[in-house]
């Protein structure tokens, strides 16, 4: 995996992305500069979010292609889908949309541990550093579902058991069985689908394939540490963190989730918002 | 300092992300913060963390021909995306279009050519070689050439464009001499194409979205399925979200379209033009009109009319069309067509929309007919916010063999005699039934590309009885990558690649106003031995004896990116092979193109003359009849000029395929010559207005996940959508005694279909609606569940599959019925019963 890889902010910077990253500190207004005062503080991982700006999702399904093809998702799971309901009366009627991923929950408010995470047998269990932007190190345990010190909930398969405690914790039905990974400790049984925020994207510097691909852009993913990325003018924009009652799924279950919806139509008030874990959540349905 | 934009910043996130990339040195975790993470064009294996090659190209999975990119792990495409540099896309892509993999790599490819081995239809093949199949097939061809009937081939396509459309029509076909060449335009849109060259001259609108502040969407559905959809999607998108532009849909049906709009109206079906021309009249009552554009508007039979006349002439034609008159036609309260009438003059630049939704109808010219005198009596036509006309790039391309024979051709193109009056793309459904007729002839060898005829065209039991019948159809050769229906009724199945296999160069429409050059090239290579039909045609030529000039569509691609302005300077094939997509960075959006005026020299070129009657100054040597005037001498149209608007003469709305005059024709003497209103005139369905107790009126509509026809292979896309039941109105359905989920039979003349009904808020009532996309009965086991002959089981997807429902496809209840001025066959206008089954 990447993150046992170890490189530093200042090798990199010596290389020949050194040129790419001036270039880049001209137009976004951190870089180098940041990079340096940040130094002298506490080591900082990034704090990925995503925010679906409900305004802009015309329900087209590209990010439910772009995922299946990205991780060659088996038949009859996914990892991220776009619900409809079809609400009001007629001529009245709407039909909203709501896109759907793993939450990347940051976990409750008393110890801060999602409940996949947490009802994971296989966790914690290796130590492992985490490198941030800056070259500094977190530690962090691994497990057979973890979270990295920069909030991505990820899987360890070489860990899994493929006992599904994991998928049946999730509030949301964000998991399921992946046919075509046999568990790592128990080749009985499968592993574990569910979405990866596409870290190893992530780790390389790009976006997410559902947030490349979205033709409507309904799907933006940045850095809420980083005060200029998208996401984070969003989310100050829509006060997403203040109301996270109201721009989150399932607030009730204290998941603390890191996924943030845009919603002036009150698409998380209707019935496929409001749904509690069930099997047809993350089924994808064109109606 | 030049202002840094989001495009700015998304490529510069490109160019630090790859340099990162590539260079070995980064291995650490994302760089946060100081970094803002690339918007894509490039891709790592989640397994291996590996970067994919990334190879440019472009999509093909429905008209829009998006440019993309794909990317490539252990010699397989794995994955597809947008490409970034794309003025047209902008680096986005659909759902049917990342599915493209799956066209590639259907376990039901075909792919080798196939002979048939029993009976017509009945599913035994013989695999041949490519040279016995083509020996065959070229001895054939040659053998008609020879003894003086090409036009006895006859050549069929569904999607033909670009350079495959260069290559095999104009250069192949043309070289062999067969016009006998049949199109599907009359199953799209055909009405509205008609309805746009008898107004302003040349086919296809683009939106404006980008400088729009106002959209009246007439049953078009771009944020769903259109023909230039993710260049349109995501401006109209950001139009309405970012600068809070109000978009209101008229729709039979809660599309995604009129669920994102920011109203939707209900409509009955083919009542459009109804509400468009009382929308006219409260323009033109209340003075809202523009008078600069009116100068460019024809209104009268007076080519020299003033702008009061014209505006007279269009007020006493509109009288009788008020709100009230509209709201018992359509269903639409008067108020809000008033209202909506003066918000779309008041509002500067406004932009008005629609597509089949009015074009699949009896009244479908003339309801784009109306659409366009409401834009063009407002002055939104090719103006920036506008309807525009389209712009594509101008490729410049080897034009093979000089000695092209005159085309002879059947007369079974343009529907039966006397039926359609400007079959302007031509009545392709009516071919089979033309064909059993015999009448005018019929073709010994019948071939077909990229075309279902007996699933496509309306009627599907007759189409198969006619495909089967060997005294009908002697001899029939169908070019395709999939065992469709129409392929499982075949002689001789030549296997095309998927068009992730093949070369083109493309011409999508822009959104932009500024025309974009790509290139379409092989991920792989075709898989067994199929092979590019581009390929094919120039063997076949050297087979006949008339060796096209180029031996491959490589090599024509090649020839015609190293000859095009613009495109050979920015390095030509090897640029475009490496980067994909070329514009001119400095080309200016092509607006207000009709102001343009033509030079005194060129109307004092040889055969150039004045057309009193309509103002027009054409070469008439172009025309085999001149003395018969411009308007109805034959193809005069083809010498147009310039069209005389006062003391000038204009570029004007030019002609491409009817002798119309350069001005906006709202006012149409071709029309008024054939019989028909030369006012944009609304004319009742009339089997709607026979309609009984119990009669519904069938609607078609298609979902964002499948593509037409041609993708119910592609399990992620039929894994999301592989049932589509009868859409029906609640207060229908009490009527009926039908509740969500039985078992429900449509009844029309020409057949029934069962299927289930669903009840929901989303359509008007008096209506019942079927997508077009399932219901296959071949297609291979995603599509159908029935394995195609020659299939193989490589694909782990055949043992997951999990869905056992394949939908209904409404074309067996659809008659093959042509509007009467285009020939466009009238999808949306079946009259059936609904009974519980």
């Amino acid at each position: 995996m990447s993150d046992k890889f170890s490189a530093t902010r200042r090798q990199m910077l010596k290389g020949a992305g050194a040129a790419g990253l001036a270039a880049a500190a001209s137009l976004v207004p951190s870089g180098h500069a940041a990079a340096k005062r940040r130094g002298r503080k506490k080591a900082k991982a990034p704090k990925w979010a995503m925010v679906f700006d409900l305004r802009r999702c015309v329900g087209c399904r590209a990010c439910t292609v772009a995922c299946k093809a990205e991780y060659d998702v088996p038949l009859g799971v996914w990892n991220t889908v776009v619900n409809e309901e079809m609400v009001g009366r007629y001529p009245d009627t709407r039909k909203p949309c709501l896109p759907i991923r793993c939450n990347h929950c940051a976990g409750n408010r008393t110890d801060g541990v999602p409940p996949c995470v947490k009802n994971c047998p296989e966790y914690p269990k290796q130590r492992q550093k985490y490198i941030t932007p800056d070259g500094k190190k977190i530690r962090y345990r691994d497990g057979a579902t973890y979270k990295r010190p920069d909030g991505l909930i990820l899987l360890k398969n070489e860990y899994c058991t493929g006992c599904g405690k994991c998928i049946t914790a999730c509030p949301y039905g964000a998991r399921a069985f992946n046919k075509h990974l046999k568990a790592g400790k128990d080749t009985s049984k499968n592993g574990i689908a569910k979405c990866s925020s596409c870290a190893h994207r992530i780790d390389k510097g790009v976006v997410p394939a559902c947030v490349n691909i979205c033709p409507g852009r309904a799907r933006v993913f940045g850095d809420l540490n980083d005060k200029n990325s998208e996401v984070a003018k969003l989310v100050k924009e829509f006060k997403l963190k203040e109301k996270r009652d109201k721009t989150t799924l399932l607030p009730k279950k204290d998941t603390v989730p890191m996924n943030f919806y845009i919603d002036p139509d009150k698409v998380l008030k209707t019935k496929m918002a409001k749904k509690v874990y069930k099997e047809d959540s993350f089924k994808c349905k064109v109606n | 300092m030049k202002k840094i934009t989001r495009r700015d910043l998304i490529k510069l996130g490109i160019a630090s992300g790859v340099v990162l990339a590539t260079s070995g040195i980064f291995k650490g975790n994302a760089l946060a913060g100081a970094i803002k993470l690339a918007a894509g064009n490039m891709d790592f294996s989640p397994k291996t963390g590996a970067e994919r090659k990334m190879i440019p190209s472009a999509c093909w999975a429905c008209n829009t021909r998006d440019a993309m990119v794909g990317y490539m792990e252990n010699g397989r495409l794995v994955k597809l995306e947008g490409q970034l540099d794309s003025i047209r896309g902008l680096g986005k892509l659909c759902s049917k279009g990342g599915a493209g993999i799956n066209q590639l790599y259907d376990p039901g490819r075909i792919l080798y050519p196939m002979k048939r081995a029993g009976k017509r239809g009945e599913g035994k093949w013989k695999r041949v070689s490519w040279e016995e199949a083509l020996t065959e097939l070229a001895g054939r061809l040659k053998k008609l050439r020879d003894d003086g009937h090409p036009e006895k081939f006859m050549f069929h396509y569904g999607r033909m464009e670009a350079s495959t459309r260069k290559m095999v029509k104009d250069i192949f076909l043309k070289t062999y001499g067969t016009g006998t060449i049949g199109n599907d335009t009359s199953l799209c849109e055909s009405a509205k194409w008609t309805g746009q060259e008898l107004t302003w001259g040349k086919h296809y609108d683009n939106w404006d979205f980008d400088n729009t502040k106002f959209v009246l969407n007439f049953g078009a559905s771009p944020l769903e399925a259109h023909s230039n959809a993710i260049p349109l999607l995501q401006r109209l998108v950001d139009a309405m979200v970012e600068r809070k532009v109000k978009c209101v849909t008229f729709d039979v049906r809660l599309s995604n379209t009129a669920a994102r709009s920011t109203e939707w109206v209900p409509i009955k079906p083919g009542t459009d033009g109804a509400v468009a021309l009382a929308m006219c009249k409260e323009i033109m009552d209340a003075g809202l009109y523009d008078k600069e554009f009116f100068k460019f508007i024809k209104a009268t039979p007076n080519p020299a009319a003033s702008t009061d006349e014209k505006a007279a002439a269009l007020k006493k034609h509109l009288a009788s069309y008020t709100p009230e008159w509209a709201e018992k036609i359509s269903n639409v309260p008067a108020a809000k067509i008033k209202s909506l009438a003066l918000e779309f003059a008041k509002t500067k630049p406004a932009c008005v929309i629609n597509y089949r939704g009015t074009a699949a109808h009896y009244n479908g010219t003339e309801n784009e007919r109306a659409i366009q005198m409401l834009a063009a009596i407002t002055g939104n036509i090719d103006n920036p916010g506008g309807r525009c006309r389209a712009v594509t790039p101008e490729w410049q391309y080897p034009e093979g063999p000089k000695d092209k024979p005159e085309a002879k051709k059947l007369d079974i193109l343009d529907g039966f005699p006397d039926t359609v009056v400007y079959p302007t793309h031509h009545v392709s459904h009516q071919v089979l039934d033309m064909i059993k007729a015999g009448k005018w002839g019929r073709p010994d060898i019948y071939m077909w590309y990229c075309y279902n005829p007996v699933y496509s065209n309306g009627n599907c039991k007759t189409n198969t009885d006619i495909m089967k019948d060997e005294s009908l159809i002697p001899y029939s050769v169908c070019v395709n990558a999939y065992y469709d229906e129409s392929a499982a009724l075949a002689d001789l199945i030549l296997p095309n690649p998927s068009y992730l296999e093949w070369w083109d160069w493309e011409d999508g429409p822009s959104a932009t106003q500024v025309p974009e050059y790509y290139i379409r090239q092989p991920f792989v290579k075709p898989l067994g031995e199929s092979r590019d039909f581009k390929d094919v045609v120039c063997d076949l030529a050297e087979k006949m004896g008339f060796p096209l000039g180029f031996k491959s569509a490589e090599e024509f691609v090649k020839l015609s990116c190293d000859q095009t302005p613009g495109v050979k300077e920015a390095g030509g094939f090897e640029h475009m092979k490496k980067q994909g997509v070329w514009h001119d960075p400095k080309a200016k959006p092509d607006y207000y193109m009709y102001k343009i005026e033509v030079k005194a020299e060129d109307l004092k070129k040889d055969g150039v003359v004045f057309d009193e009657v309509t103002g027009v100054y054409w070469d008439s040597k172009k025309s085999k009849n001149p003395d018969a005037g411009y308007t109805k001498a034959k193809n005069a149209y083809e010498g147009y000029v310039g069209q005389k608007i006062g003391d000038k003469v204009y570029k004007g709305f030019y002609p491409d395929r009817v002798n119309k005059s350069g001005y906006f024709e709202l006012y149409s003497e071709l029309l008024k010559i054939k019989g028909q209103q030369s006012l944009p005139t609304y004319t009742p369905i009339p089997e709607h207005e026979k309609m009984g107790a119990g009669d519904l009126i069938l609607t078609t509509y298609k979902v964002p996940v499948q593509g037409a026809s041609r993708t119910a292979n592609c399990k992620w896309l039929t894994e999301m959508y592989h049932d589509n039941p009868a859409k029906i109105n609640p207060k229908t359905a009490k009527e009926l005694g039908i509740k969500s989920g039985n078992k429900i039979k449509i009844t029309s003349t020409v057949g029934e279909i069962t299927t289930t009904a669903q009840v929901t808020q989303g359509i008007v009532p008096g209506i019942v609606a079927v997508s077009h996309h399932l219901g296959h009965w071949e297609y291979g086991r995603y599509a159908s569940g029935k394995k195609a002959p020659m299939a193989t089981d490589n694909d782990p997807g055949l043992k997951e599959k999990w869905w056992k429902t394949y939908g209904v496809h409404p074309n067996w209840v659809i008659s093959n019925s042509p509007a009467p001025v285009s020939g466009q066959n009238r999808f949306m206008d079946t009259v059936c019963k609904v009974t519980k089954a």
